[in-house]
């Protein structure tokens, strides 16, 4: 059995007719919307048409939020839907950033996810979805696609039908018949223009009642003019806003200070056999823990039902990163306070446990963000191979300025401050390379291209080239290369610091500026 | 299929040991529907009075819910589609509607104004009980008064002036009407010409444009069965019938029919069509005479019928006596009378191709009897002489033979029941000169929106005044006019609104009674959707739900919120108390038929009506069920089906054996009731000649003999009349969306939440021309003031032609009652002297605090712009549509103005109402009348009051 739907685009009026049955099955809030009808015009006068697409789910074969959710929230039926249980969810968000058709959303009355599931509590009851039941021209037709004999069978095998982003892999089981391109691609339509007959001032959603800064769409400022070749958007659903505000990247932020700093303890203590002073050691320790406190902190803030954030590591979905990560990060933790036993209790071998355990550990620890931003298969940006790298060399860094702040404040001899100082140098310069070339470098997809554009030229452009670049990498590479004074060095290690935690909220702002829908 | 979840063993462990949420309890209630593993619509009806459901929010967890499934019909516009209520049987609310499958226009589906039929009865700002103004009308204090207090108080009033015989004091005035001869038999049996409707600022161009053919006034198009249709409409997003009509069009091109549209703004339906006829407002009438002339000149015409069925023989006697009376001189006639109408001359005048005329015109011609037309608004109810558009359309289905054919259009009438009721008043021996005055002899329905104009002239007054989901003030031109009439005590006296909400033109009533929504009143509704013949019930769930539960109910308002009572049920009450002791002759029709001397009740009176519907006792009693209990369990019922060519059904013998012949027409009586052709008596069409009439004496004898033929009239926006230097524009202010309607969706928040902003669409290459950029700010510059809006700049109108949606730009001042929140800016107005009224809006529009939590969560901020209020009338000398395209200039907004602005010189509008007034040719017509006999007229009154002076 797998259930799925056909849009048949021959029919569809565009009469809103979906979107309210909806609404009115499911209680959905204002705001938001399990389904959506989207209005795309083409063409320059009398030659204009405006095209209509349902939009919503897609019940995917592959479904990437099914792989991501941390608490099995969402789950793949046997029968093919994608259903979703708003008691377990913890309100992370990480299936809004795999979907890349943008089906969730926040529910603001519970703050759990929410999406079209296939009205599973009327079917179990032998009724059709609502949607289908209320369209005025049938337009929507819902069944087994694994039944030949069904109306919906027969729809996909003998009409040319188009499904949203076949690339992702997914296996989408809607099919659009005589769906539009550009209607059905986000990319191919100019956005920011003024719609026909609705406007957002406010939030919806995660951000429901509150005032939106969130949205690039700002009708009243686009005093543009349109390119009567190029289609455009007139009609969509209000923006759900950037669900990954500060918190993710303040997280990955203290994150890499802990598993950096922790890293390079590793190096010096044991690659180096360099024996620190106890109270560096302590600090060390100290400061690497703390930050690990603070990134569970930063976690557990930023989920929309910070009261289940047990349900990570109790209602565990292995095969998402963040469930893995919370293990590692748990192991890491465990490390660490081994390693404090073995100190106060004087017991160096199981100090050298600690350390080359808590080492592996962080070493996960800095990187496996990397394959969590990887799975979210909605944002195309964050699919890059470097990515593990680049966190492993922004943790190295970002432990490296604590390191080094540590140094000034205890002392140390010189030649670390100055071997210290050049893998400093040595890190940012890398950084600012690999930043540059995530930016300018060839990207898989368009969707990847328009992220990396927005840091680089679009809506980000001066926190970026400033913030993370200027002031986050060139002006502290200067200092660590032609200075050697302590106050200078700590102003280079703060400014790296900032510039890490700087880039790090672009990289994930940018690619959730980019329509999926 | 295991459809439940099964836990890690780590979550198990954490569940067991309460760490967690056990989520893996055994659920409570599993509902056997004896459905499961179907795929069905709706439940099977054998279930309506038990239904069991999961709650969606709270899956997957299974919380089972038992409902009862009341049908009603839908009262967000007047198709009337069927609605299910659900009701939850243990909190004994509604839940939530969905289709009716019963229903045989509908047929299950509905449009998004259905469904959100909940937000309404739901709305945290419901008037909920009757209201008596306090203060100054207008000041927006409100006193809660008894049902009984308001129907001791009207009824008397009235008793009064009917007992002075100042009947034509007494007026109802309707904007959605949702029922079928209910208040026409009601204002009967008060004896008063009572009846004023919204209908000449919606569809009287086009109807008269039909009427003048054939007597019936609207179309009735069997678009499934069609292989051409030609709409001068938007029916796959709006109009009536939309949801009915728009599952039919998309059917008939599903198996191939073709679809032409005649429209300067892309609306969804013509982005759908197949041919999209861009033409200059009011040159549609063109554009169809030179498809007529196509259809002449290439021979597609159908011969036989225009043969038997066209009063050419009238035709060729007044205009060509001295020829031959054949056909074939006939032929030649209409080649010599629409000889200039080209499809090159089309071109000139509308911008539509000459080569596209002719296309449509040559498939119009193949399509023959299948050819299926509409016009309802449009170019009919915007430009002067627009019924010039529904009579040229009408002119295209003569000629290819195709009305009342399958696939064809037929009349109206054909596919809409009439109800017989339990008593039959005389017509009312009075006319009321401010509803029909004798300037506008031929006026197809009340001259309405002329009513403040009429009454600042002192032509008459008005002592109780009743306003029924009607909101002048803001839907009707020139609101600023109403506000001053309304605000006039010496000119109406007692102000009713009977409104299920809050409205601008309800804070200047002196009584606001609740009424109920579909699933709180009762009507009978039948609409012309299809080639059949239904009828369909509205009524109060909550109170059948009470009844199927053995405790009935005797008033509707105490079955439903507060106190919401029902217009039926009302004028019942109302009526009974007017005349307690039968000596005004009103009593006796609120008897009830089944228990003599008795007050009628609700029952009763639909018991009467479903007891006389053809059909239907017989249906009902294979059930076991009486012909009401059917009713209220199905919610309708198709009456007849293949409803075609009735003007084929034979005369009547009783009739016949008392008849005459002339001229081919049959007189019985003295008066024609049929026709003979081909040697059949036929019934024919209510015509003079009961022939489709290309030929208007009618016109000849009132003065308009430039128009006793289909003709183009040129309108008051034509381009002759636009100075494109002074970048002047045609406004087309009427077109509507799918999801919103009038008044009645300000409260409906998933409505509100898609649309609730109404730029004002330029083309793309004008608004070049004028510097101007998407979304800036521009003022639009009526005859009468001006309001500004900001521009929404496309390429999917027409140069020349601006629109702006009808629906949006609602309001409310500080003083009054807080009331569709969803919709409505905060506004403040101001005189600014005689006649000069200015509107600010001080906010727009903003969450707030309800017990309904989703009123914070309002994300827009942008209510639109009123834009109705800055439009004087424009009467049409003929049908008495006002005509709705206004001549504006546009230009970009001044330093001081703000968005939403709105300024009118009421002195000016009245000004303009005279200019308008000098265009007519009144009555008297032939012998005295003020109106031609045959002309029907809402409420028909005494024959003696059709002369001028009679009937006061």
């Amino acid at each position: 059995m797998n259930y799925g739907f056909v849009i048949d685009g021959r029919k569809c009026i565009g009469c809103h007719a979906c979107t309210v049955a909806c609404k009115s099955e499911n209680q959905v809030p204002v705001g938001v919307n399990r389904t959506w009808v989207k209005y795309v015009e083409k063409g320059k006068f009398p030659a204009t048409r405006r095209y209509f697409t349902v939009l919503r789910c897609n019940h995917c074969e592959e479904p990437p939020c099914v792989d991501i959710c941390p608490v099995e929230a969402l789950r793949k039926r046997e029968d093919g839907i994608v259903d979703f249980d708003g008691r377990r969810c913890i309100g992370c968000k990480a299936c809004a950033q795999a979907c890349p058709y943008g089906a969730l959303y926040i529910d603001p009355e519970s703050h759990t996810s929410a999406k079209c599931n296939y009205c599973a509590h009327r079917k179990e009851v032998g009724l059709k979805p609502a949607c289908v039941v209320t369209c005025p021209q049938q337009a929507i037709v819902s069944g087994d696609l694994d039944d030949p004999q069904s109306e919906i069978s027969k729809l996909v095998a003998t009409e040319q039908t188009s499904v949203r982003r076949p690339e992702k892999g997914t296996s989408p089981n809607m099919f659009y018949i005589k769906g539009d391109g550009a209607a059905l691609d986000p990319l191919q339509t100019q956005d920011g223009r003024p719609y026909l007959w609705s406007e957002q001032s406010r939030g919806v959603g995660h951000f429901a009642g509150k005032s939106h800064a969130e949205s690039p769409r700002q009708h009243r400022a686009a005093h543009l003019q349109d390119d009567p070749s190029m289609p455009r958007k007139v009609y969509d659903i209000p923006s759900k806003g950037v669900v990954w505000g500060w918190e993710v990247p303040a997280y990955v932020w203290s994150k890499g200070i802990s598993s950096g700093l922790f890293m390079l303890f590793f190096m010096l203590t044991v690659v180096l056999s360099l024996q620190l002073p106890d109270e560096m050691q302590w600090s060390t320790w100290g400061i690497s823990l703390a930050f690990l406190g603070l990134t569970g902190g930063f976690l557990i803030k930023d989920l929309d039902r910070p009261d289940r954030f047990q349900s990570v590591m109790l209602r565990p979905q292995f095969r998402s990163w963040l469930v893995r990560g919370g293990y590692i990060i748990g192991g890491y933790g465990a490390f660490l306070a081994l390693w404090a036993v073995g100190k106060l209790l004087g017991l160096p071998a199981v100090e050298q446990v600690a350390l080359w355990g808590g080492m592996f550990f962080a070493f996960m620890t800095s990187i496996y963000t990397a394959f969590l931003f990887g799975s979210a298969r909605g944002r195309d940006f964050w699919q890059s191979p470097l990515m593990p790298f680049h966190m492993l060399l922004t943790s190295l860094v970002a432990g490296g300025a604590a390191m080094m702040l540590l140094m000034v404040l205890f002392g140390a001899p010189d030649i670390l401050v100055g071997l210290l100082r050049w893998g400093l140098a040595a890190g940012v310069a890398l950084n600012a390379v690999i930043m540059v070339s995530e930016l300018f470098g060839r990207h898989p997809s368009k969707q990847a291209e328009a992220a990396a554009h927005q840091i680089s030229a679009g809506a980000l452009k001066s926190q970026f080239w400033v913030g993370a670049f200027l002031l986050g990498c060139l002006l502290p590479f200067f200092i660590f290369v032609w200075s050697s004074s302590l106050p200078l060095l700590s102003l280079g290690s703060i400014l790296s610091l900032g510039g890490i935690y700087y880039a790090e909220k672009l990289w994930v702002r940018a690619p959730q500026l980019v329509s999926v829908s | 299929m295991n459809s439940t979840h099964t836990p890690t063993v780590i979550e198990k462990a954490a569940e067991s040991l309460h760490l967690i949420e056990n989520l893996h309890k055994d659920d409570d209630s599993r509902a056997a529907t004896g459905c499961e593993g179907k795929q069905l619509s709706c439940p099977p009806p054998e279930h309506w009075d038990s239904w069991v459901e999961y709650d969606s929010r709270s899956w997957p967890e299974r919380k089972g819910r038992e409902y009862m499934l009341v049908p009603t019909s839908c009262f967000n516009c007047e198709a009337g589609c069927g609605l299910l209520a659900y009701i939850d049987k243990k909190d004994m609310r509604i839940r939530k509607f969905t289709g009716n499958p019963y229903h045989p226009a509908s047929r299950g589906r509905n449009c998004a104004k259905g469904p959100a039929t909940i937000n309404q009865l739901d709305d945290t700002d419901r008037i909920l009980y009757p209201l008596k103004r306090v203060g100054p009308r207008g000041s927006g204090k409100w006193e809660r008064v008894s049902w009984e207090s308001v129907l001791d108080d009207i009824s008397s009033r009235m008793r009064k002036a009917l007992q002075e015989g100042r009947n034509n004091e007494i007026s109802y005035h309707v904007g959605r009407p949702g029922h079928e001869g209910f208040m026409d038999w009601v204002l009967k049996a008060w004896g008063v010409d009572g009846h004023n409707s919204h209908t000449n600022i919606c569809s009287s161009g086009a109807r008269f444009g039909y009427a003048i053919w054939e007597g019936f006034d609207r179309p009735s198009p069997d678009h499934s069965n069609a292989r051409f249709i030609l709409l001068v409409s938007a029916h796959l997003e709006a109009g009536h019938y939309f949801n009915p009509h728009a599952q039919r069009i998309m059917e008939g091109r599903m198996q191939g029919a073709k679809l032409a549209v005649l429209d300067p703004r892309l609306s969804n339906t013509a982005s759908m069509s197949d041919y999209w006829m861009t033409s200059y407002p009011g040159t549609e009438p063109a554009v169809l005479l030179a498809m007529a002339k196509v259809i002449i000149d290439e021979g597609l015409y159908n011969r036989t019928y225009l043969e038997n069925w066209v009063n050419w023989q009238q035709y060729l006697e007044a205009e060509y006596p001295d020829r031959p009376k054949t056909f074939e001189t006939f032929i030649e006639a209409l080649q010599e009378e629409y000889r200039e109408f080209t499809p090159e001359y089309a071109e000139k005048e509308s911008g539509v191709p000459a080569a596209t005329i002719r296309d449509v015109a040559r498939q119009i011609g193949e399509a023959g009897e299948r050819f299926s037309t509409h016009v309802w608004r449009s170019a009919s109810s915007g430009n002067l002489g627009g019924w010039a558009v529904s009579r040229t359309l009408h002119f295209l289905n003569v000629l290819t033979g195709s009305v009342g054919t399958p696939g064809g259009t037929a009349p109206s009438a054909w596919n809409k029941f009439k109800p017989t009721f339990h008593t039959h008043p005389e017509p009312q021996k009075f006319w009321n000169p401010l509803h029909l005055p004798d300037e506008y002899p031929l006026a197809h329905y009340e001259m309405s929106f002329l009513l403040p104009h009429m009454l600042k002239e002192g032509r008459g007054k008005l002592d109780v005044y009743f306003t029924r989901v009607f909101n002048p003030v803001w839907t009707y031109p020139d609101g600023f006019s109403w506000i001053e009439a309304l605000e006039d005590e010496s000119k109406i006296g007692l102000h009713i609104a009977l409104t299920p909400t809050w409205s601008e033109t309800a804070y200047f009533a002196d009584y606001v009674l609740p009424m109920g929504h579909s699933p709180e009143r009762h009507d009978l509704i039948s609409y012309e959707t299809h080639a059949g013949k239904w009828i369909a019930f509205r009524q109060p769930v909550m109170r059948v739900a009470h009844e199927r539960l053995g405790t009935p109910v005797e008033f509707t308002w105490q079955a439903n919120m507060g106190e919401v009572w029902e217009e039926d049920e009302f004028w019942l009450e109302l009526s009974w108390r007017i005349d307690p002791d039968g000596s005004l002759g009103v009593k006796k029709h609120f008897e009830s038929p089944y228990r003599a001397g008795e007050k009628l009740t609700i029952n009763e009176y639909y018991r009467y009506i479903f007891e006389h519907t053809p059909n239907l006792p017989e249906a009902a009693a294979k059930e076991g069920l009486t012909p009401l209990a059917y009713m209220k369990r199905y919610g309708a019922f198709e009456v007849e089906t293949d409803v075609y060519a009735v003007h084929e059904t034979a005369v009547d013998e009783e009739r016949l054996r008392s008849s005459t012949v002339e001229k081919g027409t049959i007189y019985s009586n003295g008066s024609p009731v049929g026709a003979e052709v081909a040697g059949q008596s036929c019934i024919g069409f209510p015509t003079p000649s009961r022939k489709q009439e290309i030929y208007s004496q009618t016109m000849v004898d009132w003065k308009w003999p430039e128009y006793r033929l289909p003709a183009y009239i040129k309108s008051h926006i034509h381009q002759d009349k636009m100075d494109r230097s002074k970048n002047e524009f045609v406004l087309v202010p009427t077109f509507r969306l799918p999801v919103l309607i009038h008044s009645r969706s300000g409260n409906a928040k998933w409505l509100a939440e898609i649309a609730h902003r109404n730029p004002i669409w330029i083309n793309a290459d004008d608004a070049a021309a004028m510097g101007i950029e998407n979304g800036e700010l521009v003022r639009v510059n009526t005859d009468i003031g001006y309001h500004v809006n900001r521009a929404w700049v496309t390429e999917s109108i027409r140069p020349g032609v601006v629109c702006c949606s009808h629906h949006i730009g609602r309001w409310r001042r500080d003083q009054d009652q807080k009331g569709n929140r969803w919709a409505t800016n905060l506004v403040s107005i101001d005189r600014e002297g005689s006649g000069k009224w200015k509107l600010r809006v001080k906010e727009g529009i903003e969450p707030y605090k309800s017990d309904d939590p989703d009123s914070g969560r309002i994300f827009w901020s942008d209510g639109g712009v009123h834009q109705n209020i800055t439009f004087p009338v424009h009467p049409d000398p003929i049908s008495g549509m006002h005509c709705w395209h206004q001549k504006v200039r546009i230009e970009k907004a001044h330093p001081d103005d703000r968005y939403g602005d709105v300024f009118v010189d009421t002195d000016r509008s009245f000004q303009i109402y005279k200019e308008w007034l000098e265009m007519t040719r009144p009555a008297p017509g032939p012998g005295g009348l003020r109106r031609p006999l045959w002309l029907n007229r809402p409420v028909r009154p005494a024959e003696d009051t059709f002369y001028v002076g009679k009937g006061k």
